[in-house]
């Protein structure tokens, strides 16, 4: 059965629509145009009178999930880039080389400065350097030290130098002022946000959940189409509002929920309606995932950290560089999950390897077998490709949380 | 020889085995601290046990390292790695986890980051200082082996001896004085033995070649591509077609020995001019303006008419250059052949015959076209 809009569903199509309109609006007045990667600060750029700030991951994943990510990565395979290549360059490849058309928003505004970074991945460079030959346009690399414990203070120092270099650079190509003030003002508005992001996720713990994990994949986009905006944090606030008020009222998304289970990895794309209805008619709920667990969090933790008014907005944000899972190593990985299986209930994960990502994926198999093994839930591994639904194998897919389920179910016969 | 022969003789001789991760590890440090290290490529070993850790969407370099430290971790006191690439930034904890699964003790593990941003962009000279330090007192705490300068020195010198070797090799190759298959055969041998045996292995094969004479044999000139040479059936394949392999391109060749700074003040200096200058890689990723014209120039000083580019399958660093440097090599009139290898395909190199064959005869269509005389070389 079709879930109703909310508020805050309606909110965010116009959020989304909103920002690719003032992109565009603002590129054709003269805008100067950054295109980053997901965990660029962009509240650099809000430091800025006339920056627009484009993600190319969240434009790839609209794409995805408006189900032209297929069409997109043949026409960048048809250029000579592998299938073997993580999908998102491939869809964003696909529409710069002619594809336009194919996107739900005609693409992005042409850039004049690219800012990738390697603590997701280190093909993002990769990625931005194909632009960056081909467009002709000064690519930024913003170097962020992997994490297998707490993030060094060397390493902080040396994202913060990084960040004074990408400020430098960008007063020298705009020609304006980096404003402190405005910057100062973006990141609290972030950190608000992110304040009301947690809330919102907090509704999860509730049982039955007050949501889905693919309500937070879907409400994920605006933090990096909107970042270190006032209608973010209005945003993030009515989502929180609502979903407390429907938890009060008893509306939840799986009413007869009997399964609570956490998704690791990105979001599939292509699959989020289908897979979150037919899950719901077997009284199953993927109520949590670490992609979206871990925004406003640090390296191994999925816990609030706060915007302090003791601290540089500045040193907030390279401290909190290595926040996104990738970046950091099986250990805190663990920390993390093993916090969110306690704190949400989860009786089952989905470990969801991933061809596209190999920085995500790469170490599930031994993290799956030491969760199963700290908390004696099951756990089952399938195969799939965020954006690139010609990856995906529905039932088999659906085959493995079948048995999942029934597995949950076995053992609870059995106590 | 068997590969880890000269391990195991280190060993023996109470010297730490450093083994290390792929690709551009700090050598010359660890052999000046009196560690035996080695580079964990060109392995051959089939996989099984690390596949219960490892996907097999992961490359073959990184699944056999996998098998060969879950299998033979008794061959290393020390694991070192850094971030070269995001599937061996992940392997480290994996292969703890895989000894633990075991009963194996996990060897202590070294890392370094290498900063990943171009030097007119940001100066990380001071964090890759304070990177090499840390590095060196970890090495200190572990082996209680003390670093000096002295020593160091003494190791570039050699470490440089036996690049420079390995230049004169390739230049034995491009002249036809070489196979390119006994030529990878010598180096894959080579990186596995301590510095000064690749230095005795290298100066026996160079001076052998040298009353060797020049192949008069106008063969196809071609610069060999990828992080690993192709297999050994492959380069038989690539001889016996009538190419000519006049350069490479290959991250576990030319790209490693291409190099070595000239001059530096201190370790700190040397590892900041080792990497900042080093030979483009797609994997160091602020050398990749430069990597596309150092290729452009190589085909020119080799008047190479060929690019064989060696995928190796799920490398995604290699496979994201490879349209827009295919572009760029066919502007100049350069054909390109693309082969992707993966795991086992040593076995399998008998179908690569004919695309390297019909590679072959395009590069002399073209020659012919051209004007130019192709006497293809006996098989």
């Amino acid at each position: 059965m079709a879930r109703e809009k909310t508020n805050s569903g309606q909110n965010l199509t116009q959020l989304i629509v909103g920002s690719y309109m003032d992109a565009f609006n603002r590129w054709k007045s003269g805008a100067f145009v950054v295109w980053g990667a997901i965990l660029i600060p962009a509240e650099i750029f809000k430091g800025f009178e006339n920056v627009v700030y484009c993600v190319p991951e969240t434009h790839a994943a609209l794409c995805a999930a408006k189900g032209v990510g297929p069409e997109l990565c043949e026409r960048a395979e048809a250029l000579g880039y592998s299938i073997d290549l993580c999908s998102y360059p491939r869809i964003d490849i696909g529409w710069v080389t002619g594809g336009r058309k194919i996107s739900p928003t005609s693409g992005l505004p042409k850039p004049d400065l690219l800012v990738s970074d390697n603590n997701n991945c280190s093909l993002l460079v990769k990625w931005f350097d194909v632009h960056h030959r081909n467009m002709h346009i000064p690519h930024f690399i913003l170097d962020v030290p992997f994490c297998y414990g707490p993030q060094k203070e060397r390493d902080l120092e040396y994202i913060l130098d990084q960040f004074k270099d990408l400020i430098s650079i960008m007063e020298k190509m705009t020609g304006q002022r980096f404003d402190i003030n405005k910057f100062y003002e973006a990141s609290i508005h972030t950190a608000l946000a992110l304040s009301e992001w947690k809330r919102f996720i907090e509704f999860a713990k509730h049982r039955p959940s007050g949501l889905t994990a693919f309500d937070s994949f879907v409400h994920m986009a605006p933090l990096f189409t909107s970042r270190g905006t006032p209608e973010l944090v209005e945003h993030y606030r009515l989502l929180a509002d609502e979903t407390e008020e429907r938890v009060r009222s008893g509306v939840f998304p799986v009413p007869n929920e009997k399964y609570r289970l956490l998704w690791d990895n990105i979001a599939p794309w292509h699959q989020l309606s289908r897979m979150s209805t037919r899950l719901a008619e077997l009284n199953a709920n993927i109520i949590a995932a670490p992609y979206t667990l871990c925004i406003g969090g640090l390296e191994g933790s999925f816990e609030l950290f706060e915007l302090s008014l003791e601290k540089d907005p500045m040193w907030y944000l390279a401290r909190t560089q290595n926040m996104s899972v990738c970046p950091y190593g099986l250990d805190l990985r663990l920390n993390a999950m093993s916090w969110a299986i306690e704190e949400f209930g989860i009786d089952g994960v989905i470990f969801a390897s991933n061809r596209s990502c190999k920085a995500f994926s790469v170490m599930q198999m031994d993290q799956q077998r030491l969760i199963s093994e700290r908390f004696n839930i099951p756990t089952v591994m399938i195969e799939f490709d965020h954006a690139d639904a010609r990856k995906f194998n529905e039932e088999s897919v659906y085959i493995s949380m079948e048995a999942l389920l029934e597995s949950i179910e076995a053992r609870r016969a059995a106590v | 020889m068997k590969p880890f022969e000269g391990m195991r003789r280190q060993k023996e001789a109470g010297k730490p085995v450093i083994g290390c991760f792929p690709l551009y590890p700090p050598v010359e440090l660890f052999h000046s601290m009196g560690l035996a290290p080695v580079i964990l490529w060109g392995l051959t070993c089939s996989v099984h046990d690390a596949d219960r850790h490892v996907q097999s969407y992961v490359c073959s370099i990184a699944r056999r390292l996998a098998q060969l430290v879950m299998t033979e971790n008794d061959l290393f006191d020390g694991i070192f790695f850094y971030n070269a690439c995001d599937t061996l930034r992940n392997l480290p904890e994996i292969l703890r986890e895989g000894l633990n699964a075991s009963d194996k003790v996990a060897p202590r593990m070294f890392r370094l980051h290498v900063p990943m941003v171009p030097t007119e962009q940001t100066d990380s000279s001071d964090y890759l200082a304070n990177e090499i330090q840390n590095l060196i007192d970890a090495l200190e705490d572990a082996y209680g082996m003390n670093f000096s300068e002295e020593k160091f020195a003494q190791s570039v010198l050699l470490n440089r001896k036996a690049r420079a070797l390995c230049m004169r090799l390739e230049d034995a190759v491009s002249q036809g004085k070489a196979s390119f298959s006994e030529f990878c055969d010598t180096l894959m041998s080579a990186n596995f033995l301590p510095v000064d045996e690749q230095i005795e292995l290298l100066e026996a094969k160079t001076a052998a070649l040298e009353v060797s004479e020049a192949s008069k044999v106008d063969d196809h000139r071609v610069i060999v591509s990828g992080i690993l040479p192709p297999p050994p059936k492959v380069n038989k394949l690539i001889d016996e077609a009538g190419l000519r392999v006049v350069g490479n391109d290959i991250a576990a060749f030319r790209r490693s020995y291409a190099h070595t700074p000239e001059t530096w003040t201190d370790a700190y200096d040397y590892y900041l001019h080792f990497y900042r200058d080093h030979f483009p890689c797609t994997t160091l990723l602020y050398s990749a303006d430069r990597r596309i014209e150092e290729i452009l120039k190589m085909t020119e000083e080799h008047k190479a008419d060929g690019f064989l580019f060696i995928g190796e399958k799920f490398c995604e660093y290699e496979y994201f250059e490879l349209p827009y440097l295919e572009g760029r090599l066919k502007e100049r009139g350069i054909s390109v052949l693309a082969i992707e290898i993966s795991m086992e395909d040593d076995a399998t190199a008998e179908t690569y015959r004919t695309r390297i064959e019909a590679f072959t005869e395009m590069l002399a269509a073209g020659k012919s076209a051209a004007g130019g005389v192709t006497t293809k070389q006996g098989v």
